[in-house]
């Protein structure tokens, strides 16, 4: 009997393992299937050129388990809205709201596989939420974020749309990609703020676009 | 600890294979990817984010006589610094810590182009 329960116990510890392991490659073995043609997920980050970045059909997610919210991540995979205005890569043409749709089994195992996908430059826990007037001032009025982004009150177009940044992005790591955008896009025709802005303000637009809903 | 590995043997193998081919990128396809979004192709300041909400117009840079007046190093500095550099609007970015020096003067020559003018 004793020895039944220990046999049951470790076969359950394994089984345990062995799920996680496969649940793990099940996602990877997914992206790898459906959606690799268009993204990318081994940083670190690929581009060298403008055409570089042009020749991307989709956005590079090797930081993915960084960048996004995981509740957000599994229930865009399986109803995605458009996140730009334009068609990845445009200037011209509309996004048409044509990205591929997962269903719940699927977009479980292809979240927990991206969420573990992390950049070392992303540290955890440092900046919450707070649209403080110094952040909106350099938002609105002495940067020239408004011009390229979209937020509630309208804006911009070229660039991603922040709307509901508050449930879609790590606050983290948008302060470290303002911070540090090389380590993530090499290429991107958003400037480089990070020796524009002190940290300071770095830290309090990063936790004010961490607001938008 | 194997997919490390490989990824970095991956990465390296990328880095050396496309130090190689990297070559300045040629300044239409500078203009096109930075400054088009809000400038338009043909810089006369028709850009996709030029909506209702956009404050302040662009600069139009086939507009002769508005850009004659501009130094070429004024327009050097504006496109590194931005706007409020030269006291205009802050909705033209600072670009000094994503362009080249090349591509600064790449740019230069290609506005002059545009407007087919000389800088006072
Ligand atoms: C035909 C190319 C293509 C395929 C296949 C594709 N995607 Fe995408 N993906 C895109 C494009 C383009 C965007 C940008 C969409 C937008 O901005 O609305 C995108 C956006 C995303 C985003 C948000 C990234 C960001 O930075 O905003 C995630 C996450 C994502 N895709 C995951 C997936 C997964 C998982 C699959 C496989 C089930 C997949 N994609 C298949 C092209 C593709
Ligand atoms: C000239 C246009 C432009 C300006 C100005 C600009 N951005 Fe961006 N921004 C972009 C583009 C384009 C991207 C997407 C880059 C990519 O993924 O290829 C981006 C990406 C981002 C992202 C990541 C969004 C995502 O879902 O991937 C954040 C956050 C952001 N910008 C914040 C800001 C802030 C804050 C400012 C002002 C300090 C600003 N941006 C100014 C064009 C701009
Ligand atoms: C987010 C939109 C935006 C982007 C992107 C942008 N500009 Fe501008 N630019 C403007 C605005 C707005 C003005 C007008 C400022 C004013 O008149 O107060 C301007 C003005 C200028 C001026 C004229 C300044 C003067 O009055 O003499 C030059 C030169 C210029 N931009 C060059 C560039 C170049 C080169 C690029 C690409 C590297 C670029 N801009 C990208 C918005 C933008």
């Amino acid at each position: 009997m004793k020895l039944l329960a220990v046999t049951v116990s470790i076969g359950a510890a394994m089984l345990v393992m062995t799920t996680a392991t496969s649940y793990a490659a099940g996602g990877d073995a997914i992206f790898k299937k459906s959606c690799a043609s268009c993204h990318y997920t081994d940083g670190p980050a690929k581009e060298k050129t403008i055409a570089d970045q042009l020749a991307k059909k989709g956005p590079e997610l090797w930081y993915a388990g960084s960048k996004f919210q995981k509740a957000w991540l599994g229930a865009w995979l399986q109803d995605p809205k458009p996140i730009r205005a334009l068609k990845y890569n445009s200037l011209t043409d509309k996004n048409k709201g044509d990205h591929p749709k997962s269903s719940a089994a699927d977009a479980a195992a292809l979240t927990d596989y991206l969420m573990g996908l992390t950049s070392p430059e992303v540290k955890a826990g440092v900046i919450k939420a707070a649209a403080t007037p110094q952040a909106k001032q350099i938002f609105n009025k002495k940067m020239p974020c408004g011009g390229c982004h979209a937020t509630e009150k309208g804006g911009g177009l070229s660039g991603p749309s922040l709307v509901g940044a508050a449930k879609r992005l790590n606050p983290d790591w948008i302060y470290a990609y303002l911070a540090n955008i090389k380590h993530f896009k090499p290429v991107r025709d958003m400037p480089d703020f990070g020796s524009v802005l002190n940290p300071k303000d770095l830290e309090a637009v990063a936790a004010y676009v961490a607001t938008f809903e | 600890m194997s997919r490390i590995v490989m990824t970095a043997a991956v990465a390296l193998g990328l880095a050396l294979g496309a130090g190689s081919a990297a070559q300045a990128a040629d300044t239409k396809q500078v203009f096109d990817f930075y400054c088009a979004q809000c400038h338009g192709e043909k810089g006369d300041g028709k850009g996709i984010n030029v909506t209702k909400d956009f404050a302040t117009d662009p600069r139009n840079f086939t507009n002769k006589e508005d850009m004659e007046k501009r130094s070429d190093e004024d327009i050097r500095g504006v496109i590194k610094d931005g706007g409020p550099s030269i006291s205009k609007s802050p909705l033209m970015p600072p670009w000094g810590a994503t362009l080249t020096a090349a591509e600064v003067d790449g740019l230069l020559a290609y506005i002059r182009k545009m407007c087919n003018c000389k800088g006072k």
